[in-house]
């Protein structure tokens, strides 16, 4: 029997890498660039088609294009691409402002394994698309593109995008999206209405610390095995929810033990550490790593405890890491895989004992995804 | 007839880079290539119709963004260049 592959799909500032390693996960090779020169905000699998990818590339002088390849990386072909649709036929309303193109695209998400050609797209500006049809063609997710409280959306730094789309695996009407500076929203029935749900987050830039909405979320994963559980990065600190985002989030990067500071992008949960999340804090000012090197934490929700993963200084320097540059991996142990803005992609075979860098200078990295 | 020459960088979207055009307009002229190469579409011009910021469209040397853009008659034109503007790093 053919043995198992570990594939890191690295999505960075120009182009898409595939790096491959066998389940021992101890040396690395790096195939050639794809969309070379291009922004690629997302590189993802999908799981119900083994050895399909997607490639959400961006690039400033064509536009937003969505690759797919159906053999891990070795070619790709375009397919559609979302794009903001006509305004309706009626009167022009001149207080309203002219519609905005699809400036970037964000994250891919595969649908429910019930719904095999289902996908769903982020985007900048603010919006979600679904196809039926594997990417052929998109239409708007228009309940929560043309929400009720979008007047009181703000665009974060990085631009006004819908950065995170999440499917319980147990419901696909159940999903959630996370959309800078609007916060997260639920919806159960498969996308037709949308609540916020962002209870006791802090958005200590707005007149009232602890809105509805309009938090800047930066990132959302759910647990492994308990979907009802999910863990936030968000501007303002780190959460978790236990009950489908429904209720408080329980602000955990202030609790004893906790980094010093719980600003950040990224969080990741492993198959194999059920209870458990990865975190890569960042100081609020610099949005870089604090004390002079790399560290990545790890939450575990049962004892409410925080460990760190790395040896202090193991990789020095001062590091940023992006919402989509932390993933785990699906074996046991759960290899962890980082990917920095300066082009380092850092892993552990066994979640965290022990730490190597891939020896290859990518361009500042994006996202990285573990597939195996 | 004008002598068309589209950037290098746009191969992977036009079998060729060097064609001929009788469009009256350069809206025209951007209607007639995205007919002729499907996979131009939305990479000149965004899905609200505008121009991409950092594409360029040069009527016999002139930039029309800095004109009449897409509505720049090519009656009497000898060339039309569309190019990427220098741009990113």
């Amino acid at each position: 029997m053919a043995e198992r592959k570990v594939r890191v799909l690295v999505g960075t500032r120009k182009g898409t890498y595939i790096v491959e390693s066998d389940t021992r996960r101890k040396s690395w090779k790096v195939g050639p660039v794809a969309s070379a020169g291009r922004d690629v905000f997302h590189v993802t699998a999908d799981p119900r088609h083994p050895g399909t990818l997607y490639a959400a590339v961006n690039s400033g002088f064509w536009g937003p294009i969505l690759y797919r390849s159906p053999n891990w990386g070795r070619s790709w072909k375009e397919v559609a691409t979302p794009l903001t649709p006509p305004s309706p036929e009626r009167k022009p309303d001149p207080s309203e402002n002219p519609p905005r193109p699809v400036v970037n695209l964000w994250h891919i998400a595969p649908g429910h394994p019930s719904e095999p050609k289902t996908l769903f797209a982020g985007v900048d500006p603010h919006m979600l698309f679904r196809s039926d049809d594997s990417g052929a063609s998109w239409a708007p997710v228009r309940a929560i593109n043309e929400h009720p409280t979008k007047s009181r959306w703000f665009p974060g730094a990085g631009g006004p995008c819908l950065h995170t789309v999440l499917i319980d695996p147990r419901d696909r009407r159940r999903m959630y999206v996370g959309i800078s500076a609007a916060g997260t929203f639920r919806s159960d029935d498969a996308g037709e209405h949308w609540r916020p749900v962002n209870q006791k987050v802090h958005a200590p830039f707005l007149p009232d610390p602890y809105p509805e909405l309009g938090q800047c979320v930066h990132h959302v994963a759910l647990d492994a095995a308990n979907p009802e559980i999910a863990y936030r990065q968000d501007h303002g600190g780190i959460y978790v929810n236990r009950r489908g985002m429904d209720g408080n989030w329980d602000r955990i990067g202030r609790v004893r033990g906790s980094p010093k500071d719980d600003f950040g992008f990224c969080v990741a949960a492993a198959p194999a550490l059920p209870g458990s999340a990865f975190f890569v804090p960042l100081t609020g000012e610099a949005r870089t790593t604090p004390s002079g090197g790399l560290q990545v934490w790890q939450w575990t929700d049962a004892g409410r405890r925080w460990r760190t993963l790395m040896p202090p200084k193991r990789f020095p320097g001062d590091f940023g890491v992006q919402r989509e540059g932390l993933s785990a991996d699906a074996l046991d142990p759960a290899g962890l895989y980082v990917g920095t803005t300066t082009g380092q992609l850092i892993l552990s075979p066994d979640t965290g004992r022990t730490w190597r860098q891939v020896p290859y200078q990518f361009p500042g990295i994006h996202s990285v995804e573990a597939t195996v | 007839m004008v002598e068309v020459r589209l950037d290098a960088m746009l191969k992977e979207f036009a079998s060729r880079t060097s064609l001929r055009s009788e469009a009256a307009t350069v809206g025209g002229l951007l209607d007639e290539l995205e007919r002729q190469f499907p996979r131009l579409r939305f990479k000149l011009r965004d899905e609200t119709g505008a121009i991409r910021p950092y594409v360029r469209v040069f009527v016999d040397g002139e930039d029309t963004s800095r004109s009449s853009g897409t509505r720049t008659s090519l009656s009497g034109a000898r060339s039309v260049e569309i190019l990427h503007s220098i741009a990113g790093g």
